[in-house]
Formats: structure tokens, C-alpha cells, sequence
């Protein structure tokens, strides 16, 4: 974060600083820069400083002095001089930002707040409301720096970063106001479940439905996770509800017609699938499943829905599986030359996948 | 009004009871019994270092050595590992905690540990044992064992006095490497039994590895070890056996072999055979009738899952399990896909069908090895029995939905949908062989189950009232045990054969449940291309039918 605020300063328009100095003050001053100018910042550090100590009241030479601290990477020893030019000049955009910055840098993310306020630095801003744990509005000023500049992988960063602090910050104010909610015993499901601690999981799962039964979504996640430990039966059931509370819903309309697929529950496993493709048509995946569910019942229409996958997937690993399962569907209706077409292109494409 | 409605509730119940009778009574009754005189425990002695032979083994056989009309047992034990094993690697195979062992069965159903005096007791300090195969290699009318091994395989001729001799030198029959399944066929129909065994890995205790976490390491899955070639072994009929692997083409195909099983899945003829590969496509070689097999897996639709996936392929059975007629394929794996059922749909070509058949509901956590289809309740449809335990012995600390000891899963058979049935009160184990036969000879199939670290389990079917009949061959111009030929009773088909499974060899005899029939029509192709009659054949009995001589 540190290395961000020294190169953000890099970028802050100095010119626009008039000298008003003192004369000798003033010689001194453009001593520095020329200094600075050379590359030379030890020898623009010494003639900043002795300027400064000439004319203290010169805001310009502060800034100057406080600017050649950062770019030495010392923004503690320019916290001092930025904090004299913002008494001597709190209007002043370039003294405030510097000074924004520098505290930013030293961990003074509440101070530097105000700084970067006045400055209207949106991006700086936003990182100093992330470390101040103020997520939320640090996404509205990363979004606003975003705006302007949306391909700045720091903001993007910064932005991620805000996003998750904010997600948490919601989750932990649910679990601790509302301990004993449906959505809380959701939320620690979700955590459990992330951990792989399957039966606390659940556990937690079914709480949230004991106390929330219509809450969409949550039927949908446990029957997720029974899906993923094959608990077909389990799972069917769990997506059957979710089917129930959210009958538009083509997801689970698509994993209650997998569910019922791996149940060997064919015909009804095609008829929750083709309500899904309704719902949200040409889903690849929910053609190949209707596939499956029909290759043996409807040789023709599955071989419709694996034609379909295959003009939406190219050599893809599900465009292989389509081939093989039509492959499969042929050699059954004794098509041998199709079937040997379609294992020539499984194995074309699982050549690529090896290439 | 309510009387009515109570009146038709009275009777709609009692019209169901004779229905829920006929139910209960074909159900299979199963008992975990302990039998009397079995004390093996198969020693697979697991070490910190996780050698993967450790989690392989081992096989049992269920054979009628004396011919005395009992079936005896015969179970293969592992070994000591050393920690670490070096090479040249002893398994203290010397010391009796780590025999094979053969135990004969008494006329009271008791056990005799027959090991020493059948010369059996010592199996080789450099092999570790895995499977077993039964067959009557030399026709003489005794079974003859061999015993798959890492390190070299032992073949022992039955000398039908109660002994049997290690001819293992004299057949050529050795192997190396790592054999797991093997299975006594005759892919030239020339009368004499020719020998398949499948090679898992290339593995030595040198390349071994662990994977996992540091502190908690796991056995590596399969692909982090090079991949081999099966071996077959042509019976010449003078007692000595060829290597065939290279020219008959099997040897053309290396894989990641665990499980094989035989039958003629074309119907032209010829026996053909699968081989369950681990993690990689399986392997289905079509014999062409000429000594030589072509590997047709793929464009048959045999090699992958319903998703398209490679099956984690353990133990496999080669039968008809939807009364078509066709040798349909059942292959065990690793859990979270379900087991794989591939249908032969004729044409040369199997679709997968696990979903279809109930099986994706069936498998799910489980991981599977040894499998067998046969018919336990006698209802006229082949039920699947299958032996389960994780490969992985700490697979809990690494997904706490597993388990490694596991119970059996029995699989009823309702008209080509199997649906789960009740093993009666259990165990659970690390399950790994599994073989089938009629123990007690009371006309309905038990089965004998191993698990490393344990005893074997025996689970008695004390069946119902359905009828069945059981059919033992007796080849002529075919070989003697019959293996290869294809027998419909009263429309069923099985194909003959003691292999499948996993590491482990069945009853040699033919079962068949005959539901309310009483009669049978029996069909018999033999592998000489004989056929064979038989109309009117009473139930409940056990049958011996010998081959005619050809006209």
C-alpha cells in the first residue's frame, strides 16, 4: 500500500506551486530543484531543508521539501513540513494530497482521510477508507476513481479488496445482531462448507430452513452440497423445494433434473431439464443433460439436444462428451458411419486437450 | 359412508399380503456368519510409507479341490513390509502368519485348514501376495490354483490326492512385476484353459512415493507410476504354458489392469475379455478367432463412464444382467461417480447405463472392488453384490464424507433397475476380494468377502421358497470345466467362468434362480460350438451336464 502512496504522489502537478520565498530563501529553493532536476534528491533534501529553515512561513518551499521526503520514500520525515504548508496554505490541492499520501503511508489512515477529502482524490481516498475499515464507501470512491481510470490494476485491487472487507463486514454485523437467523445459520452453512466441514455444514443448512423455509436459495445451496457428496436422493429433495419456492428459477430446475439423472429417474429428469432450456435456452450444459436423461427413451430428440451442444461448444471437454454420448446413440440405431465420425471428433478433441 | 371406506382399506391390505409374502420370501435372508475353522486373517501390514501394494490385496477362491461336492476356500495372504522395504524385497512369507491358506470344507459345514498338508504353506519371501485364479488347466478333473503376485506368480497343480504340486517353472508361468486379477479361459476353443493376468503398475519399492500432506501422507494416485501390459499365457496342453501377450496384440495396450472377466460379448463365438483399469479408458479385447484380440473399448462404448469420464476401474463381472441374452458389464471404482454399467446393446456396441439401471443412487460414497452378478433371490434376475472399502485407509482426514471401512453393498435386480437390498447386520471393513458360490449347498448363492487387516466374511444366503437350479459342466471336446460356454435357462443367460470379480474366483458351477417354475429348458452352447438340450429339467437340484460328443 505504501509503495502505491509514494507512486501516486509521483504524479501530482508541482508546477503549479508558485515560489515566494524569501531572496535567499528563494536561491536556495531553485538550488533544490535544480538539484532535483539533476536526479540529485540528497542534494535537493539539503537545500529544501535549509530553505525552510530561512523561511519557514514559505508553504511553497514545504511542499517542496515535504515532496523531495517522499520521493526518498520517508514520508515520516514529510508528514512535519506538509503538515506547516497545509496550516500556511489549506487550500492548497497539492499540499493536502501530499500530505493525504503521506499519511496514508505512515498508517495514518483516519488522518489522512480529511487530506484526501479536500484534495478530491477518489482513488487515494477509498484506500484510506479501506484501512480505516470503512469498506463500503471506500467502494463508491475506487468505483468513482474507477470511472475515470478503469484499467488502474491498483484501483482494481483496492476494489476487490473493499468488496470482500465489505462482504464480511455485512456477514459479521448479520451473525452478531441477528445470531439466530435463518440468513445467519445460511451464512455460517456457506463458511463451513468453504472449509469442507460437510456435516457442521449441513447442520447449519438445516437450520436455516427450519427457521426460514420460503428464504430462496438456501434449498439450492444444501442440495449443492449433497449433490457434491452424490447424496442424489438428498439432493433431489432439496432442489425439488427450491424448484417449489422459485419455480422461474432455471438453475434449480437444472440441478433438480441432474439430481433426478443420477437417480436414474429418466423421464422425469428430461422434463425438469427441458423446463430449464425453457427458462434460460441454449445452456450447454442443460442440452447435454437432456441428452443423457433421453439417449435411451428418445433417440431422436437427444441426438437434437447433443447436436445443439455441439454448435455451442467446440472442442471443448463438453463438446467430447457430446460426441461420445451421440456416438453411443448411433452405433445403437446401427449408424456405424456416424458413430465413427463422432469418435473421430472426441478423439480430435481430446487431442487438443492433450496438446 | 366411513364404513365403506374402511371395508375397501381391510381389503385393498389383505389382497396385498400374499404379494408382501412372495416378497419376504424371495428376498435373500443374508447372515454374517463366522464359519467354524476359518481363522485367516489377511496381513497386508500397512507402513507410514504408504507402499501401494499395501492397500491391494487379496483374493478368495471358492473351490472344490477333493471333488468331494463341498466347496473349500482358498484365501490369499500379503505379507510383512519392512519399513522401508528394500530391494531385493522380503515379505516373510516363510513364517505361517502370512500363508495362503486352503481350508476344506466337512460334511458338517466346518472347516479344516488343509494348508500344510496340501503344500501349500509357503507362497515365496519376495511375493506379496494378491489374487487367485481356479481352472482346470490339465483337464484331469481337478481344479489347479494360481496365485497372482507382486513378484512372481505360482501356479499349483491339483494332483487329486489332497496335494498340490508348484509346476510354476515347469508353466512358464511366473509373470513379475505386479500381477493383481488373473482367470483360466480358452480364447482358441482348442479344449484347453489358457491363463490371463493383468499388471496394475510398474511399480518397485524404489519408485514408490507418497502424496498428501506432509504430516499426513496418502498413497499416490495410480498416474504418478508408470503404466504396463497385461499378460497371456497360451496353454501348449503339455503342462507348459506360452507367452502370447506380444503376438496375440494384448501386449499392444499398456494400462493400469485390476480386475477381468470373460465372455463372448459378439456371440461369434469366441471369449473376450475386459480388463478394469484404474483412472485410465478400460480395456475390452475382442478375440478375432484367429489367436489374436484387438482393443475395442472405446469404439464399442465400453471404455468410459456416462459422462465421459475414465472410470476408476477395480473389479468387473461379465454377465447378462437384463435377461437379453448379451453379456452385459459391471466394473466397481472410486466414489462420487457411480459404478459403471455398460449394456450391451448388440451390434458389437455397449452404452453406459448406470444411471439408468438405479446406479448412480446406489454407489455414492462408496468405493467398490469385489462385484459379483448373480441371482440371490432366485427371482430370475442376477442381483449385484459388491464388496467396498476406501483405498485410502486415513481417506477421512481428507474428505470427511468418506470412510474406509465400508459395508457391502447388495443390489436387487427388478427387471434391470437395481435398487438397494438389506446385507442383514454387518461390519463394516476394508473390503477387497469377494467371490460367490452356494456354501452350504441349499440352492442359493452366498458370499465370501476379504479385508485387509481381518478375517474374511461369509455371508450365508438362507434364502426363501423360490426354486433354482445349478448347473456344474462337464467338457469333453470343450475344456472340462467349461469355461466359455453360454447357458440359457429358461431364458437367463450366464457365461461360463470362475474369473471376475476382483483378485478372486467364484463357484465354478451355474446358478440359476427359477422363480414359481418349477421346470427348466436348458440351452447350451458349448465352447467346441456344440449345442445342447435339455426340456423338462425339475428344479432345486444340482445338475451335472456333459458334453455330447460331437456328431
Amino acid at each position: 500500500m505504501i509503495q502505491v502512496v509514494f507512486f501516486l504522489h509521483l504524479l501530482l502537478p508541482l508546477q503549479a506551486v508558485a515560489p515566494q520565498a524569501a531572496d535567499q530563501a528563494k536561491a536556495l529553493l531553485q538550488s533544490g530543484i535544480d538539484a532535483e532536476n539533476r536526479k540529485d534528491l540528497d542534494r535537493a533534501l539539503v537545500e529544501f531543508r535549509k530553505a525552510a529553515e530561512l523561511d519557514p512561513s514559505s508553504s511553497d518551499v514545504l511542499l517542496r521539501l515535504g515532496d523531495a521526503c517522499m520521493k526518498k520514500h520517508d514520508a515520516a520525515a514529510a508528514i512535519a513540513p506538509l503538515k506547516r504548508a497545509a496550516g500556511l496554505s489549506p487550500d492548497s490541492v497539492p499540499v493536502q494530497q501530499l500530505l493525504g499520501y503521506a499519511l496514508l503511508a505512515q498508517g495514518y489512515a483516519a488522518e489522512a482521510i480529511p487530506h484526501l477529502e479536500m484534495a478530491r482524490d477518489p482513488g487515494a481516498l477509498g484506500i484510506a477508507q479501506l484501512e480505516n475499515d470503512e469498506p463500503a464507501k471506500a467502494m463508491a470512491n475506487l468505483q468513482s476513481a474507477l470511472a475515470d481510470d478503469p484499467d488502474n490494476p491498483d484501483l482494481l485491487f483496492y476494489l476487490g479488496r473493499a468488496a470482500t472487507a465489505a462482504g464480511s463486514q455485512a456477514t459479521d454485523k448479520l451473525l452478531a445482531a441477528f445470531p439466530r437467523s435463518a440468513r445467519a445459520h445460511q451464512t455460517r452453512g456457506q463458511g463451513y462448507y468453504q472449509r469442507k466441514m460437510i456435516p457442521e455444514a449441513v447442520k447449519e443448512y438445516e437450520q436455516a430452513i427450519a427457521m426460514g423455509p420460503d428464504l430462496p436459495g438456501v434449498h439450492l445451496e444444501l442440495g449443492e452440497i449433497y449433490a457434491g457428496r452424490t447424496e442424489w436422493p438428498r439432493a433431489e429433495e432439496q432442489f425439488r423445494a427450491e424448484t417449489t419456492l422459485q419455480p422461474g428459477n432455471a438453475e434449480a430446475a437444472f440441478r433438480l433434473g441432474e439430481a433426478l439423472l443420477q437417480e436414474g429417474k429418466m423421464k422425469e429428469a428430461a422434463n425438469e431439464l427441458r423446463r430449464s432450456d425453457s427458462l434460460r435456452p441454449n445452456m450447454p450444459e442443460t442440452l447435454y443433460a437432456i441428452g443423457r436423461a433421453l439417449a435411451a427413451a428418445d433417440a431422436s430428440a437427444a441426438e437434437q439436444a447433443l447436436t445443439s451442444v455441439l454448435k455451442i461448444e467446440q472442442n471443448t471437454p463438453l463438446a467430447a462428451e457430446a460426441d461420445l454420448l451421440l456416438a453411443s446413440i448411433h452405433r445403437k440405431q446401427g449408424k456405424s458411419a456416424l458413430a465413427s465420425r463422432e469418435m473421430e471428433d472426441y478423439r480430435r478433441i481430446q487431442g487438443l486437450k492433450g496438446q | 359412508m366411513k364404513r365403506v371406506v374402511r371395508k375397501r382399506g381391510i381389503v385393498l391390505v389383505l389382497a396385498a399380503l400374499p404379494v408382501l409374502a412372495q416378497l419376504v420370501a424371495r428376498a435373500p435372508q443374508f447372515q454374517l456368519t463366522p464359519l467354524r475353522g476359518v481363522d485367516f486373517v489377511l496381513r497386508n501390514s500397512p507402513t507410514p510409507r504408504k507402499y501401494l501394494i499395501e492397500t491391494m490385496p487379496g483374493g478368495v477362491a471358492l473351490l472344490d479341490y477333493n471333488n468331494d461336492g463341498l466347496l473349500d476356500i482358498f484365501l490369499v495372504n500379503a505379507g510383512h513390509l519392512s519399513n522401508p522395504l528394500r530391494s531385493p524385497a522380503h515379505f516373510e512369507r516363510d513364517s505361517p502368519a502370512y500363508w495362503n491358506r486352503l481350508y476344506r470344507q466337512n460334511k458338517n459345514g466346518t472347516f479344516t485348514d488343509v494348508t500344510v498338508q496340501a503344500g501349500l504353506q509357503h507362497a515365496g519371501d519376495t511375493n506379496y501376495g494378491m489374487g487367485v485364479a481356479v481352472g482346470d488347466y490339465d483337464n484331469d478333473g481337478f481344479p489347479d490354483i494360481y496365485v497372482t503376485n507382486f513378484g512372481k506368480n505360482i501356479l499349483y497343480h491339483n494332483n487329486g490326492d489332497g496335494t498340490f504340486t508348484d509346476v510354476t517353472a515347469k508353466a512358464g508361468v511366473a509373470a513379475g512385476g505386479w500381477s493383481v486379477s488373473a482367470g483360466f479361459f480358452d480364447y482358441d476353443n482348442d479344449g484347453k484353459l489358457d491363463l490371463f493376468v493383468t499388471r496394475y503398475l510398474d511399480w518397485t519399492p524404489e519408485t514408490s512415493k507418497t502424496c498428501g500432506r506432509t504430516l499426513e501422507p496418502m498413497y499416490c494416485p495410480p498416474g504418478e507410476f508408470g503404466s504396463t501390459a497385461n499378460i497371456l499365457y497360451h496353454n501348449r496342453g503339455d503342462g507348459t504354458f506360452e507367452d502370447v501377450s506380444v503376438a496375440s496384440g494384448i501386449a499392444a495396450k499398456k494400462g493400469r489392469g485390476l480386475g477381468v472377466a470373460f465372455a463372448d460379448y459378439d456371440g461369434d463365438g469366441f471369449t473376450d475379455i475386459f480388463v478394469a483399469n484404474d483412472a485410465i479408458e478400460q480395456f475390452l479385447f475382442h478375440n478375432n478367432g484367429n489367436g489374436k484380440f484387438t482393443e475395442v473399448a472405446l469404439d464399442s462404448g465400453a471404455a468410459l463412464n456416462n459422462a465421459g469420464k475414465m472410470p476408476s476401474g477395480m473389479g468387473v463381472v461379465f454377465q447378462d444382467y437384463d435377461n437379453d441374452g448379451r453379456p452385459d458389464l459391471l466394473i466397481t471404482q472410486l466414489p462420487h461417480e457411480p459404478y459403471v454399467v455398460f449394456h450391451n446393446d448388440g451390434n458389437k456396441s455397449f452404452s453406459a447405463q448406470e444411471l439408468e439401471t438405479g446406479f448412480g443412487a446406489l454407489s455414492e460414497t462408496s468405493s467398490g472392488w469385489g462385484v459379483g452378478l448373480e441371482d440371490f433371490d432366485n427371482d430370475g434376475w442376477k442381483d449385484a453384490f459388491i464388496v467396498q472399502g476406501h483405498v485410502f485407509d486415513n481417506v477421512h482426514s481428507y474428505d470427511n464424507s468418506l470412510r474406509y471401512r465400508d459395508v457391502p453393498l447388495l443390489a436387487l435386480n427388478n427387471h434391470g433397475h437395481f435398487e438397494r437390498g438389506n446385507v442383514g447386520p454387518t461390519q463394516p471393513v476394508a473390503g477387497r476380494g469377494a467371490a460367490f458360490g452356494d456354501l452350504n449347498n441349499d440352492g442359493w448363492i452366498d458370499a465370501v468377502t476379504t479385508s485387509l487387516g481381518d478375517g474374511p466374511q461369509f455371508y450365508l444366503n438362507h434364502g426363501g421358497k423360490s426354486h433354482w437350479l445349478t448347473i456344474t459342466l462337464r467338457g469333453t471336446s470343450s475344456n472340462r470345466d467349461g469355461y466359455g460356454a453360454r447357458v440359457q435357462v429358461n431364458g437367463q443367460v450366464r457365461f461360463a467362468t470362475a474369473a471376475g470379480s476382483y483378485l478372486s474366483s467364484s463357484d465354478k458351477r451355474l446358478h440359476f434362480g427359477l422363480g414359481d417354475n418349477s421346470k427348466a429348458e436348458i440351452e447350451i452352447r458349448w465352447p467346441s460350438g456344440i449345442r445342447q438340450s435339455l426340456r423338462d429339467v425339475s428344479a432345486d437340484q444340482f445338475l451335472t451336464i456333459k458334453e455330447p460328443e460331437r456328431k
